[in-house]
């Protein structure tokens, strides 16, 4: 009995117990939908994930801010002032393992007026660092400077989205003056758009969510911020980032101490690394691979014993069949392999329909996914992880198999003869 | 083994010596603290083209005896010689290949495969005995259900034909193999009286090709239609008659 003969007999008897093999199947189904959509889910939170890590700076940045006093402390609220430009030039004089600073002052959500057209966004005062260390890029003109801190000139950078709403069509921002509470500032440069993925039609253009904050807004230099709008040094947020990604663990204490000695011993700062938030992530993918490929684990298990059972049931409905082939010159290896043959069809077309069913759940979890997050990143199974669900459902399917096919296999031919 | 390629159910080679001799052959089953013997030193040489029908009641040791011809069963003891080879003591994979090329079963229950139509049930049998391709054994497989005259119920399943057809079928599976000897056991056991006399005279053409026909039976009606009648009892040969 060849391969062919043996998987076309396998067809055979699955199409004369429809029922019965898609039943045995169920739980091969079941497994290989629950395995590959964990790994395809898994693996495309962690790849959004990346890239959000990304956006933010990646995992050199590190992000310190205001935080309330531990208990010991809270008596001295009245001093806490939180961050300020001190606390920026203290750590730019005493952390050599910080390359870029990058000071915030938010001015607030202001009305942005030119000749003609107006548009409602947020301004906020920055230092030139702000670009590398959010690792931004410009489209056209330049970035706020050294220079215009120290002059605290009235010039403005703008984000892509609100570039585009204030000058629809091919018209060039830069050069062009506008208005902010009324004062005028110069145009000096346009922010490059960032697309963090998700859906195409969304993400590019900056419209939903994530992207649209992102490539909204209007940059003056921080000193003018300070001067013309919060008439305070309190900073809305200190980002730096470290030349390398491994200078973080030291990066830290180091500005950690300085802080300490400028807050006069108040811990009222916080640091958060996007390390320490990938590491949470891949808390939460492991959570999920566990949770998810036990799922898949167990189906499969139960699978195999599906596959098993129904494996034997029809071996004892078919003594009498087995009988007649070894009566005929079947070998004890030519039954081991039909039978083998028939759990691998079983398990084989198992993981087909469990490769349409993971479809059916990716589908179903991205379009969740969509209606909650806009800009979330869309799951698609990978070839590989088909294949290789396939090739796992059909490994599961064999292994229950093989003691199925050995009691065929040793049955005695006189016996199963008479066998009734 | 076979020396001819043609399409021709001629029984196999070496037709100078017997298709088989049976020497002091026995076969013991311990039952319990008890032996059985079901055979108890059976002599008996069969020539080529031989229609030999073994009669007995029940117990007589007569199943026994088509078994281990059949190669469905090992002996316990004597010596077995099959054209010309001694094979009183073959390993199993052996003894399938003798069966699968040497030998042909006709059963009572004619026991064709239900979800395989008739062309596939002829087919089987060269499957597992390897010798010939795809459209070879196909080939074969037609010539001999022609030769049983269903060729109009090529592609029918065992369950659309009467009982009398099952049978015919069963024999061309039987034949297609070009087998030294057919082994039948009570093949007209389950058929009524026309189609046991059609199927008779089907058997009895089959030697006129030289093919050697052991019939197991019960019934002295159908035994007296072989040339050769053996009546066992209790394990041994009572009567070896030729007509």
């Amino acid at each position: 009995m060849n391969f062919f003969a043996a998987i076309n007999n396998g067809l055979r008897e699955l199409w004369a117990n429809k029922v019965r093999s898609l039943l045995s199947m169920s739980g091969i189904i079941l497994g290989v939908a629950a395995l590959i959509a964990m790994v395809t889910v898994v693996q495309s939170m962690m790849g959004g994930f990346r890239k959000f890590v990304e956006l933010r700076g990646g995992i050199e940045k590190i992000q310190i801010s205001k935080d309330d006093l531990p208990k010991e402390q809270e008596h001295l609220a009245g001093l806490s002032v939180g961050i300020t430009v001190r606390d920026m030039k203290a750590i730019r004089v005493g952390a050599p393992l910080v390359r870029y600073i990058s000071p915030e002052i938010r001015a607030g959500w202001e009305q942005i007026t030119l000749p003609g057209r107006q548009v409602n966004t947020v301004v906020t005062g920055v230092g030139p660092d702000w670009v590398p260390v959010n690792k931004r890029e410009l489209a056209r003109g330049r970035f706020i400077a050294d220079l215009d801190l120290l002059q605290k000139t009235c010039v403005a950078v703008l984000g892509a989205y609100t570039a585009e709403v204030l000058f629809p069509g091919n018209e060039e921002p830069v050069g062009k003056k506008l208005k902010i509470r009324g004062t005028t500032f110069t145009i000096v440069g346009v922010l490059a758009p960032v697309d963090p993925g998700g859906p195409p039609g969304r993400g590019s253009s900056g419209r939903g969510g994530i992207s649209r904050w992102m490539n909204n807004g209007v940059y003056i230099p921080l000193d003018t911020a300070i001067s013309r709008f919060t008439g305070n040094e309190v900073l809305s947020a200190l980002n730096v980032s470290v030349g390398r990604a491994e200078d973080i663990l030291h990066a830290v204490p180091q500005i950690e101490n300085i802080l300490l000695q400028t807050h006069d011993g108040l811990q009222d700062f916080r640091l958060e690394t996007n390390e320490a938030m990938l590491a949470d992530f891949q808390k939460t993918e492991a959570s999920f691979t566990y949770s998810l490929g036990g799922v898949a684990g167990i189906s499969l298990f139960v699978g195999a014993i599906g596959i098993m059972n129904v494996m034997l049931a029809s071996i004892n409905e078919r003594i009498r069949e087995i009988g007649v082939r070894k009566a005929i010159g079947a070998r004890g290896s030519d039954i081991f392999f039909q039978f083998l043959a028939e759990a691998g069809v079983i398990s084989f077309l198992g993981g087909v329909l469990g490769l349409g069913v993971s479809f059916g759940i990716i589908l179903a979890m991205n379009s969740i996914l969509a209606a909650s997050i806009p800009d979330a990143t869309t799951a698609t199974v990978k070839p590989v992880i088909m294949l290789a669900g396939l090739l796992f459902s059909m490994g599961v399917g064999l292994l229950a198999g093989i003691y199925p096919a050995i009691r065929a296999a040793k049955l005695d031919p006189i016996e199963a003869l008479r066998y009734e | 083994m076979t020396d001819s390629r043609s399409i021709s159910f001629a029984a196999g080679p070496r037709e100078s010596v017997p298709l088989a001799v049976l020497r002091d052959v026995r076969k013991t089953y311990v039952m319990g603290d008890e032996q059985v013997h079901a055979l108890d030193g059976v002599n008996l040489t069969i020539d080529h083209g031989d229609f030999l029908a073994i009669l007995g009641p029940s117990g007589s040791g007569k199943s026994t005896m088509m078994h281990i011809l059949g190669f469905m069963d090992k002996a316990t003891g004597g010596e077995i010689i099959f054209e010309g080879e001694d094979v009183s003591r073959i390993s199993a994979a052996r003894r399938a290949w003798y069966r699968a090329n040497r030998v042909g079963f006709i059963f009572q229950a004619f026991n064709l495969l239900p979800r395989l139509s008739v062309l596939e049930n002829v087919i089987l049998p060269m499957r597992y005995s390897r010798e010939c391709d795809m459209r070879e054994a196909t080939a074969r497989a037609e010539h001999a259900i022609e030769r049983v005259g269903m060729t109009h119920r090529l592609h029918h399943r065992p369950s659309q034909l009467s009982g009398g057809e099952r049978q015919r079928v069963a024999i061309a599976r039987s034949m297609v193999n070009r087998p030294g000897i057919i082994l039948a056991d009570e093949p007209t056991g389950n058929l009524d009286s026309k189609n046991v006399g059609r199927i008779l005279e089907l058997l009895e053409s089959l030697l006129v090709e030289g093919l050697t026909v052991i019939m197991v039976t019960h019934d002295l009606g159908v035994a007296e239609h072989a040339r050769r009648v053996i009546a066992m009892r209790d394990g041994k040969i009572q009567e070896d008659r030729r007509r």
